[in-house]
C-alpha cells in the first residue's frame, strides 16, 4: 500500500492528528490495519470496531493491539455483541469519526452525543445515504466528508475493487465455471459495471437489471442483457446484487429461478435478498453444503445463497485488493486530516472531499506504479481558461 | 515486365472502369505494400531465382489494393498473370486500374497485368470476365490457377466435363439464375470450340484456393475423383483462416455496416448466424462496440464455443422480430429466408459475409407479392413490404466487407497472401510431387508466413534453448507444432 506508505511518512514528520481522537467503524482487515497505523503515525488514538461481524480477520486484531490503539471486534460477533463494539469505541468521545456504513455517526446521533465532534468521513454508499437522510431531517450536527464519492474513490474502489473482488468471492465460495452461465447483475451502479464487465471477460452471459433509465440505458449500450428482475430471475446462474436497496431478490424471484442457481449479495448490508422470504421458501428446509454455501430446499428446486447473503467479496473473498483500498484509506487519512486542520470552518453537511486531495492521492499512486504524466503549459491553462 | 521490350496492352485485353483512376490505385498499392511485409518479403527471397518463371497464372479474386500488391508479387517472382473478381461488387476500380497501367506505364499506354474486373458487374458479366481471365491470347489456357470460392476451377471442370458429354444442359433447366448464366457461357463456348475446356484442364498444373467455400467444394471434387489437377487448400493454413477469416472480418465487418448505414451499433442486438472462423471475428467486433450479440449455430462445439464466450445460442426465430442487425457467416445455403425477413423489426440490418451470396434468400425477397423495393444508394437496398415495415439489405446479399467496405486491411492479407504465393510457387516448381488431391501448407511454412509479420509490430520472438527444445522434442528453428495442432 504505496499510497499510504508515503502519508504515513509524511504524518509521521507532520503529525498533524497530535492528541486528536479518531473512532473507526472499518472492516477490520490488513488494509484497515495499515490506515489505524497511518492515523497513529500522525499522532491520533484510534479506537477501532467491525462494520461487519463476517468481514474481521481475527490475526489482524491482534497485530494491531499498539499502545494508542484499541480494537473491539472478533469475527463472528452476533448482533448485541457488535452493538457493544461500536458504543465501546465510542466511548471516549471521539473528535473525529471513521465509518463504512454510518454505524458510529448514526449511533452518536442516536445518543445525542454529537458535542465536541470535529466531524466524521464515510466510505460507502450505503452511509451516506443515511448520513444525507440525518442532513434532509436537520438533525446531522457535523460536517461529514463523503470520501466514497471522491473520484479516486469511485472509480478504482467500486469499479475495480469490487468489481474484482464480488466474483473472487463467489468463485471461491461455489468454485463455478463462469464461462457459459447467465450472470444476473442487480443494479449497474459503478460497482455493478465492475462486475459486469468482469463476468463477461470470464465468459458469462450477463443481464443486467436496473430502475434508473439512465443506467439501464448505459448497461444496454455496453452490449448487456437488460431486463425487470423478474424476467432475469428465471434465466440467471447466478445472481449478484448491488444495489443498495432492499429486497431485490424476494420470493416471487425465488418463485422463477432455476434449480441450483447461486444468490450473493455485494451491496453494504444483507437486505437486498430478502432472507426472511427465502426461508419461508424452504419447505425442505436449509443447509450448509459447503462453506458460505447455504442451500434452500424448495422442494422442487435448490437455491445457494452465499455468505448469508452479507458482501460476498468480504465474506467469502479477502475483500478489496489492498492497491485499491490503498487510495480508499488514503482518502480516508486525508479526510480525517482536513476535517482537524478546517475545525470549525465546515458547516454540518455532506462535503465532498476536496479536488487538490483527489488530485494528491492520484498523484502518489501514479508514482507508485512508476507512472508520469503531462502538465499543462502556462499557455494551455490560460487557454483554457480564457476566451482565447 | 521487361523495360526494354515494354508490352503495351490493347483495349481488348483489359475491361475496367476507368483507367484513370490508375494513379490514385498506385498510390494506394504504394502504403498497402509498406503493409504487407510477408509479401515484400516474399519478393526480396525470390527476385534472383524467379521461380514462377513460365507459369501463366489466372486468379480469381476480388480485385483489391491487397490483391495488386499479391498480383505484383506474382508477375516480380516471374508468372504471366490473368485476373478477375470473384465477385461483382468487390472490386476497387482504382485498383484495377493501377494493375492494368502497371508500375512502368501509363493510362495511355498500358503495360500491366489484363484485368477484367470493376466494381457492380452483372452476373452475365461476371462470368465474361471469368471466361476472359481464363482464355489467353493465341487460344492457350493458364497453367496454374489462383482461385477464391473456386468459380475459375468450376468453370474448367465444367467446361471439360460438358465437352467430355459433348452437350451443355438446357440452361432453363437451372435452379438458380447463376448457374444458368454459367450454362449459357459455356454453352457459347461449346458452340466456337469444342474442346477449348478440355485443353486448359489438362494444361493446369494446380490450383491454390483462398476461401472455405471454395475448399469446401476441392474436397467434395477430390472426393469423386472428378478433381483434374493438384489443389493446395490456401484458407486452413493458420497464418490464413485464423486470421484473415477472424481479424480480417472482425475488422471489416463494422467497416462494411458503418459505411452502408450508420447506425449506432451499441445497444442494439445483432445476431451472427454461424460461429466458424468468420462468425467469431464477427461476434466481437459487434460486442467491442457495444452490441448485444446473440449466435446460432448447427454445430455443437461451435455453439458450445460461443457460450463459453458469454454469447446467447438460440435459433433465429427465437429473435428474428427482435434483433436490429442480422450478419450471415455460414457457408451455407438459406440461412435468412424471405419469411423471416419479412417477421423483422422495421429497418432490421440485413448482411452477409460468408462467400456466396446465397445465405439470405434475395430472389424470394425480391418477388415477395406486394415488395417495394427502395434504393437507397449503391449496395444499400430498403424493402418494403406490404404491412409497411422495411428491411434494410447490405449489398444485395453478397459479402457486406467487400460489397460496403474495402473489405480486410492490408496487414491480414499479406499473411493470406504469402500462402498464396508460396502455394503458386509450391505447386508450379515441385508439380511431380503433388497428385490429384487437396493438399495444406506444410507447417513449417505456415510459420514462414507468420514470421514475416513480426518485425512489423515489434513483436520479440523468445528463443527455445536446445534443452527445452529436446524437453518438448521439437527442432529449435520449429516446426513447433504437430500438424493435428489446433492453435
Amino acid at each position: 500500500m504505496p499510497v499510504l506508505r508515503s502519508l504515513a511518512e509524511r504524518f509521521g514528520a507532520e503529525r498533524p492528528l497530535e492528541g486528536v481522537r479518531v473512532a473507526a467503524c472499518l472492516h477490520v482487515t490488513a488494509e484497515t490495519a495499515n490506515l489505524v497505523r497511518t492515523l497513529a503515525a500522525g499522532g491520533a488514538e484510534v479506537a477501532l470496531c467491525a462494520a461487519n461481524p463476517l468481514s474481521t480477520q481475527d490475526d489482524v486484531v491482534t497485530a494491531l493491539a499498539a499502545p494508542g490503539v484499541s480494537v473491539h471486534a472478533r469475527r463472528g460477533e452476533d448482533a448485541d455483541e457488535a452493538a457493544g463494539q461500536v458504543a465501546a469505541t465510542v466511548a471516549e468521545r471521539p473528535d473525529v469519526t471513521l465509518d463504512d456504513g454510518a454505524d458510529l455517526i448514526g449511533f452518536l446521533h442516536a445518543a445525542g452525543r454529537t458535542d465536541g465532534l470535529l466531524g466524521g468521513t464515510e466510505e460507502t454508499t450505503t452511509g451516506l445515504v443515511r448520513v444525507r437522510r440525518l442532513e434532509a431531517e436537520g438533525r446531522l450536527a457535523c460536517p461529514v466528508i463523503a470520501v466514497n464519492e471522491a473520484r479516486t474513490e469511485r472509480l478504482f474502489n467500486d469499479h475495480y475493487g469490487t468489481g474484482q473482488s464480488t466474483l473472487d468471492g463467489i468463485l471461491r465460495a461455489t468454485n463455478l465455471l463462469l464461462a457459459g452461465k447467465t450472470l444476473v447483475v442487480l443494479g449497474y451502479g459503478l460497482t455493478g459495471r465492475g462486475i459486469a464487465d468482469r463476468a463477461r471477460g470470464a465468459g458469462a452471459q450477463v443481464v443486467v437489471c436496473e430502475v434508473d433509465p439512465v443506467r439501464a440505458l448505459e448497461a444496454r449500450m455496453a452490449g448487456f442483457g437488460v431486463m425487470p428482475a423478474l424476467g432475469a430471475a428465471a434465466v440467471g446462474d447466478v445472481f449478484v446484487t448491488v444495489t443498495g436497496s432492499r429486497d431485490v431478490l424476494r420470493a416471487e424471484h425465488f418463485a422463477r429461478m432455476k434449480d441450483g442457481a447461486v444468490l450473493a449479495n455485494a451491496g453494504h448490508f444483507d437486505v437486498e435478498i430478502s432472507l426472511a422470504d427465502l426461508r419461508a421458501a424452504a419447505v425442505g428446509g436449509a443447509q450448509e453444503v459447503l462453506p458460505l454455501v447455504e442451500q434452500f430446499d424448495l422442494g422442487d428446486r435448490r437455491l445457494n445463497l452465499l455468505a448469508a447473503g452479507r458482501v460476498v467479496n468480504l465474506a467469502a473473498g479477502q475483500g478489496h485488493p489492498p492497491e485499491t483500498m490503498d487510495m480508499s484509506f488514503a482518502l480516508q487519512a486525508l479526510a480525517v486530516e482536513h476535517l482537524v486542520r478546517a475545525a470549525g470552518e465546515l458547516d454540518a453537511r455532506v462535503h465532498p472531499v476536496p479536488a487538490d486531495v483527489d488530485a494528491e492521492v492520484a498523484r502518489l499512486k501514479l508514482r507508485a506504479l512508476g507512472v508520469s504524466v503531462d502538465a499543462m503549459t502556462d499557455d494551455q491553462r490560460a487557454y483554457r481558461t480564457s476566451w482565447g | 515486365m521487361s523495360t526494354t521490350a515494354p508490352n503495351v496492352l490493347t483495349d481488348a485485353d483489359y475491361k475496367v472502369a476507368d483507367l484513370g483512376l490508375a494513379e490514385f490505385g498506385r498510390k494506394e498499392i504504394r502504403l498497402a505494400e509498406h503493409e504487407m511485409p510477408g509479401l515484400m518479403a516474399t519478393r526480396r527471397e525470390f527476385a534472383d531465382s524467379q521461380p514462377l518463371k513460365g507459369a501463366r497464372v489466372s486468379g480469381s479474386l476480388h480485385m483489391t489494393i491487397q490483391t495488386a500488391v499479391l498480383i505484383e508479387t506474382l508477375t516480380e517472382l516471374g508468372a504471366d498473370v490473368r485476373w478477375c473478381s470473384c465477385n461483382i461488387f468487390s472490386t476497387q476500380d482504382h485498383a484495377a486500374a493501377a494493375i492494368v497501367v502497371g508500375p512502368h506505364g501509363t493510362p495511355e499506354e498500358p503495360q500491366g497485368v489484363p484485368v477484367y474486373a470493376w466494381k457492380g458487374e452483372t452476373l452475365e458479366q461476371y462470368w465474361w470476365c471469368t471466361e476472359q481471365m481464363l482464355t489467353w491470347p493465341g487460344g492457350d489456357g493458364p497453367n496454374m490457377i489462383l482461385d477464391d470460392g473456386g468459380d475459375a476451377t468450376l468453370l474448367v471442370h465444367k467446361g471439360k466435363e460438358f465437352e467430355g458429354a459433348g452437350a451443355v444442359p438446357d440452361p432453363a433447366s437451372a435452379d438458380n439464375d447463376e448457374f444458368r448464366i454459367i450454362l449459357e457461357t459455356l454453352q457459347r463456348s461449346l458452340a466456337a470450340d469444342g474442346q477449348k475446356w478440355t485443353r486448359i484442364a489438362d494444361g493446369i498444373k494446380g490450383v491454390t484456393e483462398e476461401t472455405t467455400t471454395g475448399v469446401h467444394r476441392l474436397y467434395q471434387l477430390a472426393e469423386t475423383g472428378d478433381l483434374l489437377f493438384p489443389a493446395i487448400n490456401v484458407n486452413d493454413s493458420v497464418t490464413k483462416s485464423k486470421f484473415d477469416n477472424l481479424y480480417g472480418c472482425r475488422h471489416s465487418l463494422i467497416d462494411g455496416i458503418n459505411r452502408a448505414v450508420d447506425v449506432m451499433i451499441s445497444g442494439k442486438t445483432c445476431v451472427v448466424l454461424g460461429y466458424g472462423d468468420v462468425g467469431k471475428g464477427c461476434a466481437e467486433s459487434l460486442r467491442g462496440q457495444g452490441a448485444k450479440v446473440v449466435v446460432t449455430e448447427v454445430d455443437p462445439i461451435c455453439a458450445l464455443q460461443a457460450s463459453m464466450e458469454g454469447y446467447p445460442v438460440l435459433r433465429l426465430e427465437d429473435v428474428v422480430e427482435t434483433a436490429d442487425i442480422f450478419i450471415t457467416a455460414t457457408g451455407n445455403k438459406d440461412i435468412i429466408t424471405a419469411e423471416d425477413m419479412s417477421r423483422m423489426k422495421h429497418q432490421a440490418i440485413v448482411g452477409n459475409i460468408g462467400h456466396f451470396d446465397n445465405e439470405i434468400e434475395v430472389v424470394a425477397l425480391e418477388r415477395w407479392d406486394g415488395i417495394e423495393h427502395i434504393n437507397i444508394k449503391p449496395q444499400v437496398d430498403e424493402y418494403r413490404f406490404p404491412d409497411g415495415h422495411s428491411i434494410i439489405l447490405l449489398s444485395e446479399g453478397r459479402l457486406l466487407n467487400l460489397g460496403n467496405a474495402t473489405g480486410h486491411p492490408s496487414f491480414v492479407m499479406s499473411n493470406s497472401f504469402t500462402n498464396q504465393t508460396i502455394a503458386q510457387i509450391e505447386l508450379w516448381t515441385k508439380n511431380e510431387e503433388y497428385s490429384k488431391q487437396v493438399y495444406v501448407l506444410p507447417k513449417h511454412l505456415d510459420e514462414k508466413v507468420a514470421a514475416f509479420h513480426l518485425d512489423a509490430l515489434g513483436v520479440k520472438l523468445t528463443q527455445l534453448s536446445d534443452e527445452q527444445a529436446a524437453y518438448i522434442g521439437v527442432p529449435v528453428a520449429g516446426p513447433y507444432k504437430p500438424d493435428h495442432y489446433r492453435y
